[in-house]
């Protein structure tokens, strides 16, 4: 009796945390259906249409563009990060060099500044080189925020192969270049692959430096949602419109990290 | 087939001497077994052979080169880890395949030679599995396979049957065996167990910490321990070793009086392997005692008798029987070898 009320407080518990997490997102993707005159409604029953996602495509909205500026930044950014930092996480997790402990702890300290306290010499560096408002800029900011966050994250799943199949491979022939394509690469895979989709999202969903450096031209999706908030109010049907484009990449994305979360790659390595 | 030469290698990990300085021929074709207790440094030797591990000083000479900087690929070396190391994301075709690939050897001669080396440790069946298929004994072979698949100068196998269970491991023991008398490559094996050194070496070094103690052939090594440790380490069941002294001729100790050659002299441990012992009835035995254990083996019976602190192990008829905590007498066999070492030093007396 007294299992089953702890169990079915459990799931109370559980199914609560639920509502409270997916309400607003259900609700966005309700509103994102709905004609302005529902927008406000907390009726369930209304006509849903598809116009917020053509409205929000054209003037004086354009979220293609913005679409466009989310997409580039957060593919270069991954395509630059992911490699970098799966080079320097490797050198982190198998050399050992000197200071390499306070090496690691230097680019991992990057992550505790506040992103306000850097914002303004950003964009006094972008102005002095006339980057403001470049897809470049975002780029570059970008690197710098989620490099170290992704060196950390795959020196995890690095640190976690064993070492045997490395310097197995290295005596039947393999450079240390080579070991790491032929070996570490695709036994860290997963790991990889999860880092870089966890590099997206942030990525994608970056918003203050976006904010600061970007004017018309290199606006992503998440500065974007500000400019429905209008003199004539906050046009919420075209917010939750713009809010689903920006929230399915990442719900695939996260569907995907489920996917690789779940495989390992190094069974059978060792005994 | 080459000649592998350690010169006064010595490896530090900092302010830790792990292997002090010594030297070392391996012949060619030649399979010597690094053989000692967990931490006595024989796989960091052998690391070392293999380019895996930098050497802190001395000189590696593999076919009369100097090999101290070259890397592990340029060292014509093959490895077997205790672990296996095996590629988990390649078949097994593709882990065998792999060193020839490397090498770039075309691939229709690469397809032949892993369909042969494939045959030779009967994985033929397995070829298009992944290493997460096999059971820990089809995985050693893998690692072997790629090991030999291309035929190196120097083989290294690091403890490669202790992850085995022991039916399959006396098997794998005989499979090496046979496969160095067929290739005759150089070959240097790691183990702590005694009983794979003995049966597959030409030669032993015993080790420890970090030392080389005694290097001869398993048959001398039984027969004349060099010092206490290896006269203790070598031999299942090990080698009586008995705290005693000397005096008028005779080696003393609780419930054993045996005549030695050597001068009186105190703190003296005498050893004799429990092969050498028989039992017997005469209470003017050497070695004296109550029976403390009867242990049947199959092929004998293995009996301990105590007295005092002095523990004696003899090893009797398959159908021997007594009452435990009953009189027992030991004498040894004619002919049987006495060993002698300096209780303080370990050093052999005679």
């Amino acid at each position: 009796m007294k299992r089953n009320l702890a169990y079915l407080g459990e799931r109370a518990l559980l199914v609560l945390i639920s509502v409270v997490v997916l309400f607003p997102i259900g609700w966005m993707f309700l509103t994102a259906f709905k004609q302005p005159r529902d927008a406000y409604s907390l009726s369930l029953d209304f006509e849903p249409t598809f116009r917020n996602f053509v409205t929000v495509f054209s003037d004086p909205w354009n979220l293609g563009s913005m679409v466009m500026n989310s997409v580039i930044v957060a593919t270069v950014t991954v395509a630059i990060a992911v490699p970098c930092a799966t080079l320097a996480a490797y050198s982190f997790s198998r050399f050992r060099v000197k200071a390499r402990k306070f090496m690691f702890f230097l680019i991992l300290s990057t992550q505790f500044i506040p992103a306000v306290v850097i914002v303004l010499p950003f964009f006094l560096m972008f102005r002095q080189l006339d980057m403001l408002d470049t897809r470049l800029a975002l780029i570059i900011v970008n690197l710098a925020i989620v490099t170290p966050f992704v060196i950390w994250m795959i020196k995890g799943f690095i640190d976690a192969i064993p070492t045997d199949s490395e310097e197995a491979a290295m005596i039947d022939g393999a450079s240390r270049l080579r070991v790491i394509k032929d070996i570490v690469l695709p036994m860290a895979a997963p790991g990889i692959m999860t880092s870089s989709i966890f590099c997206f999202i942030l990525t994608w969903n970056e918003f203050l430096f976006a904010l600061i450096l970007s004017r018309r031209d290199a606006v992503t999706l998440p500065v974007g949602l500000v400019s429905f908030r209008t003199e004539r109010g906050d046009l919420w049907e075209l917010m939750s419109a713009a809010g689903v484009m920006i929230t399915v990449p990442i719900f695939i994305m996260a569907l995907f990290i489920q996917k690789h979360f779940t495989r390992g790659m190094t069974a059978g390595a060792v005994k | 087939m080459a000649e592998v030469r350690l010169v006064d290698i010595e490896k530090r990990y900092g302010g830790f001497l792990a292997v002090p300085k010594q030297s070392l021929t391996i012949h060619e074709g030649e399979f010597l077994v690094l053989l000692g207790p967990s931490g006595c440094g024989k796989t960091t030797t052998m690391r070392m052979i293999a380019g895996l591990e930098d050497i802190t000083a001395g000189d590696i000479l593999i076919a009369g080169a100097r090999v101290n900087d070259k890397p592990p690929k340029d060292r014509d070396i093959a490895m077997v880890f205790q672990n296996y190391g095996l590629y988990p994301h390649m078949t097994v075709r593709q882990n065998i395949d792999y060193p020839l690939k490397l090498r770039g050897m075309n691939l229709a001669d690469r397809k032949a030679r892993v369909l042969e080396t494939a045959a030779k440790v009967e994985l033929d069946a397995l070829l298009d599995r992944r290493p997460s298929e096999l059971s820990g004994g089809q995985r050693q072979r893998v690692a072997l396979a790629r090991a030999i698949v291309r035929t190196p100068s120097i083989f290294l196998l690091d403890e490669p049957l202790s992850n085995l269970d022991a039916k399959l491991r006396v098997t794998m023991r005989a499979e090496l065996k046979h496969l160095h008398h067929e290739l005759g490559v150089t070959t240097v094996y790691v183990t702590h167990d005694q009983m794979e050194a003995m049966t597959l070496a030409s030669r032993v070094a015993v080790m420890r910490d970090g030392r080389i103690v005694q290097l001869d052939t398993p048959k001398k090594i039984y027969a004349e321990p060099a010092d206490l440790f290896v006269a203790g380490f070598i031999g299942s069941p090990s080698m009586n070793l008995i705290d005693g002294h000397i005096s008028g001729g005779l080696f003393r100790a609780d419930g054993v009086e045996l005549p030695v050659d050597l001068a009186d002299r105190d703190g003296v441990v005498l050893g004799i392997r429990p092969e050498e012992l028989d039992i017997t009835h005469d209470t003017g035995a050497a070695i004296s005692g109550k029976l403390y254990a009867l242990e049947l083996t199959g092929e004998s019976t293995l009996v301990t008798l105590r007295n005092g602190p002095s523990s004696v192990c003899a090893r009797g008829h398959a159908d021997f029987e007594a009452e435990i905590d009953s009189p027992c007498h030991l004498k040894p066999r004619t002919g049987a070898r006495i060993h002698l070492f300096d209780r303080e030093t370990g050093e052999r007396l005679g």
